[in-house]
């Protein structure tokens, strides 16, 4: 789940891995009830400071998405599906900020990138 | 799975595994030297011989103790040295303890050639075959030998246990006295410097004494 | 903020290599420090000298609340050290290994110690010194996370290891601070690997604390600057200049480091123009800032 996270983005690892978490809540791939890895599995697995996951783990609660219970770990709250949508609308939006954010250092126009986004959803046909 | 051993059971332990070869071969040594003596002095003709001989064989004691000592001076220290006492200063114990821990368990080690010598000396004490004039020594020659190990072993322990510059110093003394030696004996001066410092060092009452004089078992 | 170390004003002087003098070094409880530095930097001297190894000529040492090198049985029973060299007793197997080791140490934790052993492949009777190099690594690792420690000094103990040994060292190490708090200092060569666990960084350079900060801090503060019209002698900047490259086809490529967003302000004025702000990669940050160290000198 997490082959993506890259310390040496720009964007603070707690953060990478808060990101890829709520998705994976908004998509239902984490299920309501089930658990998130302990802070020490996923601090090993990952071999990124502990205090790091705390910290996703941290912000995901703050948002209502997970609640830590002492020596129960933290697991996935039942969330509902407009929260979910919510979500999900939310991370759609925060790719395409990145995208956009590229595509102005690249110097490349809105029309490019949407003719590049038309042919290529195309290509797909989902 | 056991139980965690205690500090002084783990530094014997480490120092049996090291010096268990050499507390084996001294006890051997220790064994046969007192066998062997008697079996030459019963080969020879008269009682004067008898006595010779195992006066002759007394040198051999002196010897082992002393090697004794040194060996297992080096021994306790032989690793610590080589990893420059990084592991040993590292552990939560006081210098001053660890050294005399390691200095205890290398006298477990020497126990065994000690107590060999006993045993082999006892039984010769107790031969018929000794001449019926003469009379043996049994308890005193081990003292004896024991003593002797244990002042070898300390002395080689504590220059061991110094930093190699201390021991650097106490080697190149000695061996300033032996250079002297030489350029005043080749300008033909009557001064025995050699001599002078061994009898300083091993007269009576000095402790290294104990290595001069007789070491017999069986004696008048 | 509470300190696990902290020197002040301390001054040592090798037989050979650098001086260290004037040190102020300040490790936050519960942090993992990250050490970076070239060879020759002092860095393991540092080590060396915190741990009571070598006498300080100059100033005090705190570890953990004690004075050092006084405090020094009390210390190093809650500190777990794994040396630049293997230390422990090449005749010793494994298994006597372990057994010395623990009864030195009253937190040993036996079970724990027989999983890592497990985890970390080692046979019990093969003797330290035959051990290959990665296993020699994950020993010392093992001995000093068993003991169950509150203060890791860890020199290099990845370094040259292959990244299957050094992925195991570092789970089990991870694992043992995310339900220890323990403070972990490690120095290493290997940039990348104390950017994923490090949240504080030091960088030493021929005896002296070149850098010592958080390492978001430290990560966000170093930027690579596209800027054109540069004069030659500039104003003092509010930011470290590092390094100043002629860029491909027009102005000029600064390598700055404490850099924050409020400085753009500085390229207000006419004269320097500032194009673009870029990021640049933990270990290239690093090199520059040891170059112009150098350059500087």
């Amino acid at each position: 789940m997490f082959e993506r996270i890259d310390p040496r983005s720009s964007t603070p690892l707690y953060a990478q891995i808060a990101a890829r978490l709520r998705v994976a809540i908004a998509a239902g791939e984490l299920r309501p009830g089930g658990s998130l890895p302990s802070v020490r599995q996923l601090a090993a697995q990952l071999r990124i400071n502990p205090a790091t996951v705390v910290q996703a783990y941290r912000e995901l609660e703050a948002e209502g998405l997970v609640a830590t219970r002492q020596g129960a770990g933290t697991s996935v709250l039942d969330v509902s599906a407009e929260r979910r949508a919510t979500e999900r609308t939310t991370e759609a939006r925060r790719l395409v900020r990145d995208l956009l954010a590229e595509a102005g250092r690249l110097g490349l126009s809105a029309k490019e990138l949407r003719a590049a986004l038309d042919s290529e959803l195309n290509g797909r046909k989902d | 799975m056991s139980e965690r051993p205690t500090v002084w059971r783990a530094i014997l332990e480490s120092q049996w595994k090291w010096t268990r070869g050499l507390a084996l071969l001294g006890a051997l040594v220790g064994f046969a030297l007192p066998l062997l003596s008697l079996r030459t002095a019963l080969a020879t003709q008269s009682t004067a011989s008898f006595i010779a001989t195992m006066q002759a064989w007394g040198v051999g004691y002196a010897i082992a103790a002393a090697a004794l000592g040194l060996m297992t001076a080096i021994a306790a220290w032989g690793y610590d040295h080589r990893l420059r006492h990084v592991y040993a200063l590292s552990l939560p114990l006081a210098r001053w303890r660890y050294v005399l821990l390691r200095f205890c368990a290398g006298l477990v080690m020497l126990a065994l050639p000690v107590v060999a010598v006993f045993i082999a000396s006892e039984i010769v004490a107790h031969s018929s075959m000794v001449p019926k004039v003469l009379q043996a020594y049994p308890v005193a020659l081990t003292l004896r030998f024991g003593f002797a190990t244990l002042v070898a072993y300390s002395l080689f322990f504590a220059i061991s246990s110094a930093t190699g510059r201390t021991a650097g110093y106490i080697l190149g003394g000695i061996a300033l006295i032996i250079v002297a030696q030489v350029v005043i004996s080749s300008a033909n001066l009557q001064v025995d410097l050699v001599s002078r410092s061994i009898d300083l060092v091993f007269a009576a009452p000095g402790l290294l004494a104990v290595f001069g004089g007789r070491w017999t078992l069986i004696d008048v | 903020m509470t300190l696990a170390i902290e020197t002040q004003s301390l001054g040592y002087a090798p037989g050979r290599g650098f001086q260290i003098s004037n040190l102020n070094m300040k490790v936050p409880v519960g942090s993992l420090y990250g050490f970076l530095g070239p060879n020759g930097a002092g860095k393991t001297t540092t080590m060396r000298l915190l741990l009571g190894l070598l006498p300080a000529a100059r100033g005090s040492i705190t570890v953990l609340g004690e004075a050092m090198p006084a405090a020094h049985v009390q210390v190093m029973s809650r500190t777990g050290y794994v040396p630049e060299r293997p230390h422990i007793y090449p005749t010793l197997t494994v298994d006597e290994a372990l057994r010395f080791h623990s009864a030195f140490h009253p937190r040993w934790d036996q079970p724990w110690a027989e999983e890592l052993r497990t985890q970390f492949n080692l046979v019990p009777d093969r003797r330290v010194g035959a051990l290959s190099k990665g296993e020699t690594g994950k020993l010392m690792m093992l001995l000093a996370l068993a003991q169950k420690p509150d203060l890791l000094m860890l020199d290099e103990p990845t370094d040259g290891l292959d990244p299957v040994v050094r992925r195991d060292v570092l789970e089990a190490l991870l694992s043992y601070v995310s339900v220890h708090q323990a403070t972990v200092v490690i120095s290493s060569h290997l940039v990348h690997e104390l950017e994923r666990i490090c949240d504080w960084i030091a960088v030493m350079d021929r005896g002296s604390l070149v850098a010592e900060l958080p390492m978001r801090q430290f990560k966000d503060g170093i930027k690579r600057l596209s800027v054109a019209d540069a004069p030659a002698t500039l104003a003092a900047t509010p930011f470290t200049i590092l390094a100043r490259r002629p860029d491909n086809g027009s102005g000029e490529q600064w390598l700055v480091r404490g850099w924050s967003s409020d400085m753009q302000s500085y390229f207000g004025a006419p004269g320097a123009t500032l194009r673009k702000i870029g990021d640049l990669d933990l270990e290239d940050g690093f090199v520059e800032l040891l170059r112009s160290f150098r350059e500087a000198k």
